[in-house]
């Protein structure tokens, strides 16, 4: 320990002396090094010594490693990676030092075991036992767990935590599932292509279209050709519209008692249950207008009346 | 109209007049007008059902209602008197399932719907390779079209009524054929007592024209000729055959009118569909006389004796409205006589 205090020193101060070395061309007077170390730093022969020194207690740690461990070289590379990086961290002046070390390598043993035999024995075989302890630990195998390895018996009390939060996360997903479940019940997402059912309805719908564009051609071209606002003309009009609507409802009342039987029995259904004059219905005036509306309708539409059912009642007919 | 506290905001747009006419300016007949709303919280795809269903009504309807959750039914009521609204949607959530709630304003009856499987607009888009949405396609109301409601049993008989008024009816005279885009169909299957809903466009192509010409014609875009030695080549080369041709001999018309550009006036033109969503699978629940209260007229869950059994069939759709409800009722008759005089 004695050594490496003494180790210690030199180092700091030569971290210092570089730091005012930079420094001290710009601000000589901030670090008040004394002028008298700087000159023992650069003495080759003060340099050496120190070295030795660092050597020394270096040296230590290889000479355990190879007496001791031979054999298991993971923890020999570990160690030495230790070892080089705390060479390397003395100033860079590890290159040398080897160079230096091979040159007095026995000189430096003998003169280890002279100077300090007492203290050192204990200290380097407390150091095996440690290396043991750490050998032991290393080696053991350990069952491949997620919680890893770990030291004392906190191991239990952390196991514990560590499944009750998982068993929490778990019950807050399935928490959040159910409750995600619920939200989109009912919600389907439909199939790429057309299902039987689908096209069924897709075929109701474009006959309930035809029939109504149908009936829209129809109507639309018997008026053709005649100018409204004639009187006579206006009357004609008026005489064709009834009569091609009383046979337009005629042909769907038919129509449907006949084949709509079997697969499109909707047609004109409610032709065939409601009476034709609307007051005798039974949706007369249960949704739309209010009773008090009848005298807003404006006076020059006398036809609306009829036009008004048979608008009504065709576009029942598209059903 | 007094100020009430709790009102619904509906977003003022600048173009539009606040108030869209009441009537029609043809046939003289009043247009049906309808809101789409939540009570209580809705998920997230349910919210996007609720915008779908205000797109699928449009354009009478209030497509950017702002809800807030202190909004009664009381308030949507009151705002409905003056906006001309004649139908509520409101959609619901309970464990079970979500409901559709149909009902005429102000007196009722209201329909219950339970809402067995839907599938949103969006879903309907992404499942198809060529989803269509030309621009005018929400510019002009759906047309309606039932199909199987044929026994004559009172609750049938109402969703009808009720579904052929929700829509503005058409007069055949008057009525151009360019806007008829959309179609709801709504089946109903005596078997299993479902109705599905669905939603589609309508698009007509011309018949008899090979397919590389209609698509000449209606792309407008220059066709590649490269692979083709001579201009004649493009017309007389025979591509493959369109999907289902066979198919489609029932489902051609001849028009009165032009329709585009394409379709002109008598020539024979394919009606094709192709579904828009949303989709859904109803099963009517429950039938009441007034508006989302009084006497039960129809319940799937068993004889409706009185009003009061009947809340406790489905206690979850009732749960949060429970309390204003009560207080609805007095205030509905109420608001009623006010509507009365402000129309004298």
């Amino acid at each position: 320990m004695a050594e490496e205090t003494q180790l210690n020193e030199p180092r700091k101060r030569k971290f210092v002396k570089k730091q005012g070395r930079k420094n001290s061309s710009k601000k000589p007077k901030v670090i008040p090094v004394p002028h008298g170390q700087k000159k023992v730093k650069i003495d080759k022969n003060m340099k050496k010594l120190f070295h030795k020194r660092a050597r020394n207690y270096n040296s230590d740690d290889e000479e355990e490693d190879e007496v001791a461990i031979p054999a298991t070289s993971i923890t020999k590379k570990n160690k030495k990676d230790i070892e080089s990086e705390e060479l390397s961290e003395d100033e860079g002046a590890a290159r040398g030092e080897k160079t230096l070390k091979k040159n007095h390598l026995s000189e430096d043993e003998g003169e280890d075991d002279g100077e300090v035999l007492p203290g050192i024995t204990k200290f380097s075989e407390g150091c095996r036992a440690f290396k043991m302890a750490f050998r032991n630990i290393i080696k053991k195998s350990v069952p491949d767990e997620a919680l890893g390895p770990v030291l004392s018996g906190h191991k239990k009390l952390i196991v514990d935590k560590l499944a009750e939060e998982e068993a929490e996360r778990k019950n807050k997903g399935e928490a959040r599932k159910e409750k995600h479940l619920l939200a989109e019940k009912g919600h389907v997402i439909p199939a790429n292509y057309l299902d039987t059912h689908e096209k069924f309805l897709k075929s109701v719908a474009t006959k309930g279209v035809v029939k109504l564009f149908n009936a829209v051609n129809k109507a639309q071209s018997v008026q053709k050709g005649l100018d409204s606002s004639r009187t006579k003309d206006a009357k004609e009009i008026r005489k064709r519209t009834k009569e091609a609507f009383f046979t337009e409802l005629g042909k769907p009342l038919r129509h449907s008692a006949g084949t709509s039987a079997k697969a499109n029995a909707s047609t004109g259904m409610e032709e065939d249950e409601q009476p034709a004059w609307a007051p005798l219905r039974d949706n007369y005036m249960l949704t739309s207008s209010r009773l008090k509306d009848w005298d807003k309708i404006p006076a020059n539409n006398v036809s609306n009346d009829d036009i008004g059912k048979g608008s009504e009642d065709s576009s029942s007919d598209e059903d | 109209m007094r100020k009430k506290k709790g009102g619904v905001f509906i977003k003022k747009q600048k173009h539009q007049p606040i108030q869209q006419a009441s009537v029609d300016p043809i046939t003289g007949k009043k247009i049906p007008k309808s809101i789409v709303f939540s009570r209580g919280k809705l998920p997230s795809s349910l919210k996007q059902l609720q915008m779908d269903l205000r797109k699928l009504m449009l354009p009478h309807t209030a497509l950017n209602l702002k809800e807030k959750k202190r909004n009664s039914l009381k308030d949507f009521l009151n705002v409905a008197g003056p906006m001309g609204v004649t139908h509520f949607f409101i959609l619901s959530k309970t464990p079970s399932s979500p409901y559709l709630r149909v009902a005429t304003t102000p007196q009722g009856p209201t329909l219950t719907f339970k809402i067995h499987e839907y599938s949103l607009a969006a879903d309907i888009a992404r499942s198809q390779s060529h989803p269509r949405c030309p621009k005018d396609l929400f510019q002009n109301s759906a047309l309606i079209v039932l199909s199987g409601f044929v026994s004559g049993d009172l609750p049938l008989r109402l969703t009808t009524n009720m579904f052929q008024n929700i829509f503005p009816t058409i007069d055949v005279k008057t009525v151009k054929l360019s806007s008829c885009q959309r179609i709801v169909l709504l089946n109903y299957n005596k078997d299993t007592k479902l109705i599905d809903f669905r939603h589609y466009s309508i698009r007509l192509q011309p018949v008899g024209a090979s397919r590389r010409i209609i698509k000449l014609v209606q792309n407008r875009q220059v066709p590649d000729l490269k692979n083709l030695r001579d201009v004649s080549d493009f017309v007389t080369k025979a591509g493959y055959g369109s999907e289902s041709e066979g198919d489609e001999e029932a489902a051609t018309v001849t028009l009165s009118s032009d329709i585009g550009r394409v379709n002109r006036a008598s020539t024979k033109s394919a009606v094709k569909l192709q579904e828009v969503g949303p989709r859904m699978t109803l099963q009517l629940v429950k039938v009441e006389k007034g508006l989302c209260s009084g006497e039960v007229l129809f319940s799937e869950y068993g004889k409706p004796d009185g009003k009061g059994k009947s809340d406790d069939e489905m206690p979850d759709i009732q749960d949060g409205e429970e309390d204003s409800e009560g207080s609805e009722d007095e205030e509905e008759s109420e608001e009623d006589g006010e509507d009365a005089e402000e129309l004298d």
